[in-house]
């Protein structure tokens, strides 16, 4: 687990195009943390915080949200992602948060505002394994989550090391639109 | 990459398609869509015009370097990109399949339904029923397509996207109510993320959804609609033209085109408004808070301090103007005539600029000079005709706002007090435009 959170920050640190400067290290622990000590300033902990660092580092705010409103949309799904989704969930955890992002994103492309932000990436980075492992008709079930998967995946400089998931356009098990 | 002019008439949703497709391949366009550049209805049936497109309508391309094209689809698939024309046979296959839909299923219900709400169409009963229907049917389809997708094509924006999406614009802002929409939520889901990207945003303004489902406008109609019974000699000329047109066109074909008549009546129709800064990111700074400061309190204890404060330089610049006739300027009166006369032709500014213009110096040795914050870091001169003739008559220098100099000039300006160094003549006195 330390190395996926690890794997995971090096991974975006390719995707928002910075040299791999950063030194990270992990607390160890039940869930492993991971910490950023920055060259002239404090020493950065947790998932979410290193992330937006990056981004800033990377000079690419425009991934933090357009907007006030945005942006805390932004951090809230990185809250949602490190409370939610990580720290292997159940089975039916894992159901309750699909069930409860498909909802959400039933009338959205987007986790925040109209265009892919930080929270789309890492949302997509910690459902991963989860996806990996659902079967079709799963797949089907939480449509919005695969569609919005599927377009999240093929960013460019998104995806890195995981590999891609093959979703169905055409549904197999819905009967007539 | 293609540079070139556009010709059009204002606000025409077909020319929308190739300024979308421009703004996601860096394309440049000159849009001429008023006189003296275009007068639609004259220009294009000049015998120059038609010699390089003979159908004589528009939109209409000319390259820089001569290329000529028409049909406003030919248009955007030759401004566009790779990405936007579909990256495979494939691929560009499903593109040119979703355009050519919008072009054949969309747009004649959308038509038959839409234009009598504007006041440019007799309404019919019979036939608006039958056009509901008929949108009813397309949207089925693509709200099944769009289940399962982001975009029509492919995980990006197409000129499927495009394309299909401006042949949706009337009817999503004129009659597509949120319950009428309701069951078709994936195409206003892709819809409202079309048009929220800035590359949609920036050509289109801000897009409001339909709240209420727009009804036949029958006094905009009767007003509109040069009747039938009016005798010859009350016409005016234009009328009298359109009407030979009409029945030269009846002989021609069987039916009668109505879409000539559709287009220049688009035309009548109210402009949308639209926000020219769209496409900038939302900024702390409130223009108009700082307003009220500067007009209800203390310059120097309140306003300026609030400005500074607030002051947002990525979202707002800051620009030192000068006269650059002032030699002309014999008497105080038409100096102060001529900061007015710009400050009422730019009206339409109020809400995205402020300056203090001032006057120094006396008669036969006065020079015009101005202090001015424009929303965004270019000047706005270029968003209409009619600035340029007060964009071309001063100097413009941007202000690195960190500087001192800004700052003292900011003061100065705002206050109507100080040395003004940088004339070396008197403060005489000031306008402010708010
Ligand atoms: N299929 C053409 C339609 C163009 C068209 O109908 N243009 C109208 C204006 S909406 C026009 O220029 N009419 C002038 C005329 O027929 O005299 C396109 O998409 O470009």
């Amino acid at each position: 687990m330390a190395v996926a959170v690890l794997t995971e920050l090096s991974a975006l640190e390719n995707t928002l195009g910075l040299p791999r400067s950063n030194k990270f290290s992990a607390l160890a622990g039940e869930r492993p943390v991971p910490v950023l000590q920055t060259n002239d300033g404090p020493r950065l902990v947790g998932l979410a915080t290193i992330a937006s660092h990056l981004v800033k580092q990377a000079r690419k705010e425009q991934l933090l949200g357009a907007s006030s409103e945005e942006r805390a949309a932004v951090q809230q799904w990185l809250e949602y992602r490190v409370t939610r989704i990580d720290g292997r969930p159940s089975r039916e955890e894992a159901d309750g948060v699909l069930r409860e992002l498909s909802a959400y994103l039933q009338d959205r492309v987007y986790l925040a505002g109209n265009r892919l932000t930080l929270a789309d990436i890492l949302a997509y980075h910690g459902l991963h394994p989860l996806m990996v492992a659902l079967p079709v008709h799963e797949k089907e079930r939480y449509v919005n989550v695969s569609r919005w998967f599927s377009h999240v995946q093929q960013y460019p400089g998104v995806k890195q090391h995981l590999p891609a998931i093959v979703f169905l356009k055409n549904r197999l098990y819905a009967r007539g639109p | 990459m293609a540079a070139g002019t556009l010709y059009t008439y204002p606000e025409n949703w077909r020319a929308f398609k190739a300024l979308i497709a421009a703004q996601y391949s860096g394309a440049q366009i000159t849009v001429h869509s008023v006189p003296p550049h275009f007068q639609f209805g004259q220009t294009n049936k000049t015998p120059e015009f038609l010699k390089k497109f003979p159908v004589g309508k528009v939109p209409a391309f000319e390259g820089a370097d001569g290329f000529c094209v028409f049909e406003s689809n030919a248009i955007a698939y030759y401004v566009a990109n790779e990405d936007l024309r579909g990256n495979t046979v494939a691929a560009a296959a499903q593109v040119l399949q979703w355009v050519s839909f919008a072009d054949s299923e969309i747009l004649p219900p959308a038509s038959t339904w839409v234009f009598p709400t504007l006041g440019i169409m007799q309404y019919n009963k019979q036939a608006t029923e039958h056009a509901k229907e008929e949108v009813k049917r397309v949207l089925v389809i693509l709200d099944a397509h769009l289940k399962t997708r982001t975009f029509l094509v492919g995980e990006r924006v197409t000129l499927a996207d495009i394309a299909v999406v401006c042949s949706l614009l009337w009817l999503y802002k004129q009659v597509l109510e949120p319950a009428f929409r309701q069951p078709y939520g994936n195409v206003t889901r892709w819809f409202v993320t079309c048009v929220n990207q800035p590359q949609f945003q920036s050509v289109l303004g801000d897009f409001k959804l339909c709240e209420k489902m727009a009804q036949f406008d029958a006094k905009k109609f009767a007003e509109t609609q040069p009747k039938k019974e009016t005798s010859k000699k009350e016409k005016t000329p234009k009328e009298m033209k359109k009407e030979e047109k009409k029945q030269e066109k009846k002989k021609e074909e069987e039916g009668p085109n109505e879409e000539l008549d559709e287009c220049e009546q688009v035309l009548a129709a109210e402009p949308k408004s639209k926000d020219p800064y769209a496409h900038l990111p939302k900024s702390s700074f409130i223009m108009d808070e700082f307003k009220r400061k500067y007009s209800n309190e203390d310059t120097l204890t309140v306003a300026l301090p609030y400005f500074w404060e607030h002051f947002d330089k990525e979202g707002w610049s800051i620009w030192y103007a000068e006269y650059r006739f002032p030699k002309e300027l014999t008497q105080t009166f038409m100096s102060c005539n001529l900061i007015t006369g710009m400050f009422q032709r730019l009206d339409k500014l109020r809400k995205t600029a402020f300056a203090s213009v001032i006057l120094s110096g006396t008669n036969n040795d006065s020079i015009i000079s101005g202090v001015w914050v424009f929303r965004g870091q270019e000047l706005a001169f270029t968003l209409c005709e009619d600035w340029q003739i007060d964009y071309e008559s001063y100097t413009w220098r941007k202000l690195d706002v960190d500087s001192e100099e800004c700052k003292t000039l900011v003061k100065e300006y705002f206050l109507w007090e100080g040395d003004f160094k940088n004339l070396g003549k008197p403060f005489n006195q000031g306008k402010i435009f708010k």
